[in-house]
């Protein structure tokens, strides 16, 4: 069998980063659901998230713990500059939106600068022991903890969007703010909870991450990207959607790594989009259009 | 008699003070201007703060002792922002505005480069310690205290091969260091009989290069060449890590600093990272004559910073010493009379080695300049003397 453990290997690999794509798509999807805005500063708050947990720990604050705040305050955040920036051009233009959404990227990229510096850090993994083997190939313990909060992230969404007022209040605006609003649903309310939800779920994509990367102010620009292309794939409205081609993503890159070349796998991702969108514009998995 | 006691202890204070004046008088005459050009802002800031810090006390301590013959030396510094552009304009004010005699710093090739020729059009010598290769047929009037980027792989291989290691797989990043990278290790591979099993490369982006490194462990190489420095670096050594691929990696010269090694302390396996005596003066025997220099300029550059020198702040040092050197034995600071003292100077020790420039010669340094360390729990261990 060892001469295919590389072949797990690359199926591991591809669901370590997939996972990774996955939590930002996710992410990416709330924000877009209720307010149909793809906010591009998503990345910062996987930074913020980790980068603030990474400090928390270096004071002597427990994991946990430290999680939980990082959590609450990228959380405050999000909705913080949904009230503050968003909301004041909400009646605005998509194009107006999304440039504030990029102008906040930015700022919040300088911010970490000035915060964090230059420098990278480094999480220990959530549970420290050596990496499981399975038929030759190494899988490290960090994939369970991202993939088990992922589905708890995921019964979690599905359980707020279907079972609570405010989560169905927050479908009703997605779905036509103005008859939401005659209801007497607060758009604006909804808009900033989608928010807070969202810079919530990057942050957690980032905590959960970290122990696998050396993160630093810069590194928000990857999952970014990556988690768009996922969500661009899965449909832009899909949750489950989004996860699937998060982690198909991940592998298509790892097994063209691997049983192609390594200068493919980008060329590779990048046509999968290409071919989505001009075959199903709306995504694999949207059935909503 | 009191009174006269008094008066005699008040006349042996002044005296003594004056006394103590005196030997504190810094050197008086008109300043020799050097020109330092570092990248205190953008992407290379973090070499930059290095830089400067070693070549303003070594100033501080040529001045210290009197300066050149009774002359001061004047370090005048401006950030160049990582940038081979403001590094020109930085360039240009030094020699014209500044009269700078002689010009230090940047820490790239395409900022050296930017320097270099504005250093050969006005005649004005430049010591830069970067990657730059200096032609000296070209740079007439640039020189290099950095170690050559070719030596960063042929003396690691030479490592190799007395250790028996014949199959090597690379794996490097996509972009231009990865590119040169690979090119010096199939230039270099056959000379030290090792042979190139593989090669992938990676996006120094990626998450992850564990199918990379999946892919090349087919190929049973007995250590593996990832030409990138820092945090690529640290996760290409973690991800090996992870997979069990316990065979020794090789790492670029830029990792030679704290901030590496902070990052991959908790990484087993052998992480090999080539580097100046600067890097680890503890490995450095006490037979090797730079040993001295280090250690002197060490303990004022721990007093002043609270941390040594290294690998990146000994260039500059030694940029400024070379400098001061010549201008010792050079009767009047023309650009031509400092270039050809340079290139006359020989045996000169400083913290990368002895120098011994020519006119074909603009590096000074050779091969053996080079060490070869292991990270080991935090610090480099010397492998390769």
């Amino acid at each position: 069998m060892g001469e295919y453990s590389h072949l797990f290997q690359f199926f591991f690999s591809g669901i370590t980063t997939g996972s990774i794509y996955a939590l930002i798509a996710v992410s990416l999807v709330i924000v877009y659901r209720v307010s149909q805005l793809i906010c591009f500063s998503q990345g910062e708050f996987f930074v913020f998230g980790a980068l603030f947990m990474a400090t928390l720990i270096s004071k002597g604050v427990s994991l946990p713990l430290a999680f939980v705040i990082s959590l609450f305050g990228s959380m405050a955040m999000g909705g913080f500059l949904q009230w503050l920036l968003i909301r004041r051009i909400q009646g605005s233009s998509i194009g107006n939106l999304i440039v504030m959404t990029i102008a906040i990227f930015l700022a919040l990229r300088g911010l970490a600068l000035i915060i964090w510096g230059r420098e990278s850090y480094v999480v220990r993994p959530f549970t420290e022991s050596q990496p499981i083997t399975f038929m030759g190939a190494s899988l490290q313990l960090q994939v369970f903890w991202i993939a088990g909060i992922t589905v708890f992230v995921l019964l979690l969404i599905w359980f707020f969007f279907e079972k609570t007022m405010l989560g169905l209040a927050m479908r009703a605006c997605a779905e036509n703010p103005l008859g939401a609003s005659l209801m007497g649903i607060s758009v604006n309310r909804a808009a900033f909870f989608a928010w807070a939800w969202g810079a919530a779920i990057g942050a957690i994509a980032g905590m959960t991450i970290c122990p696998l990367l050396f993160t630093q102010y810069t590194s928000g620009v990857m999952p970014m990207v990556k988690g768009f292309i996922a969500m661009s794939i899965g449909g832009l409205s899909s949750i489950m959607g989004s996860v699937i081609a998060g982690l198909m993503l991940g592998l298509v890159e790892s097994y063209t790594i691997g049983l192609i070349s390594s200068k493919f796998s980008d060329a590779i991702v990048f046509t999968l989009l290409i071919l989505v969108l001009l075959i199903r514009p709306s995504g694999l998995f949207n059935s909503q259009r | 008699m009191k009174k006269f006691l008094i008066f005699i202890l008040l006349l042996l204070f002044v005296g003594l003070s004056a006394t103590n004046i005196g030997y504190a008088q810094k050197p008086t005459g008109e300043p020799y201007v050097i020109g330092g050009i570092f990248p205190l802002t953008g992407y290379l800031s973090w070499l930059g703060e290095y830089k400067k810090k070693g070549s303003e006390l070594k100033v501080e301590l040529i001045n210290e002792a009197d300066g050149i013959n009774g002359r001061p030396l004047k370090l005048v510094i401006y950030d160049d922002q990582s940038s081979p552009e403001q590094a020109a304009k930085i360039a240009q004010r030094l020699i014209s505005k500044d009269k700078a005699i002689a010009m230090i710093g940047t820490a790239s090739v395409p900022i050296s480069g930017a320097v270099a020729s504005l250093a050969n059009k006005n005649s004005i010598p430049a010591i830069i310690g970067s990657g730059y290769e200096v032609n000296p047929e070209k740079d007439r009037f640039v020189f290099n205290t950095a170690h050559k980027t070719d030596f960063a792989v042929a003396r690691p291989f030479q490592y190799f091969k007395e250790k028996g290691i014949t199959k090597l797989a690379l794996l490097m990043p996509i972009g231009s260091l990865g590119e040169l990278g690979s090119t010096l290790a199939r230039k270099y591979a056959p000379s030290y009989g090792i042979t190139i099993v593989g090669e992938e490369k990676f996006d120094v982006k990626a998450p992850d290069v564990t199918a990379q490194l999946a892919k090349l462990k087919t190929l049973k190489p007995q250590a593996l060449f990832s030409f990138c420095t820092g945090e690529p670096a640290a996760l290409v050594a973690r991800n090996m890590a992870q997979m069990n691929m316990n065979i020794p990696v090789l790492v670029s010269h830029g990792n030679a600093n704290p901030g590496f090694l902070k990052l991959v302390s908790n990484v087993n396996v052998p992480i090999i990272v080539p580097a100046g005596r600067a890097a680890a003066p503890d490995a450095i025997p006490d037979s090797d004559p730079c040993k001295k220099v280090i250690a002197a300029f060490n303990k004022r550059h721990i007093a002043k910073f609270n941390e040594p020198a290294n690998y990146y702040s000994a260039e500059m040092v030694d940029a400024i010493a070379i400098i001061a050197e010549v201008l010792k034995t050079t009767k009047g600071a023309t650009g031509e009379k400092l270039r050809d003292g340079i290139e006359n100077l020989k045996n000169f020790v400083g913290m990368q080695g002895i120098y011994n420039f020519s006119p074909s010669d603009h590096h000074g340094t050779v091969l053996n300049d080079m060490m070869v360390f292991e990270v080991k729990e935090g610090k480099l261990h010397m492998l390769l003397k």
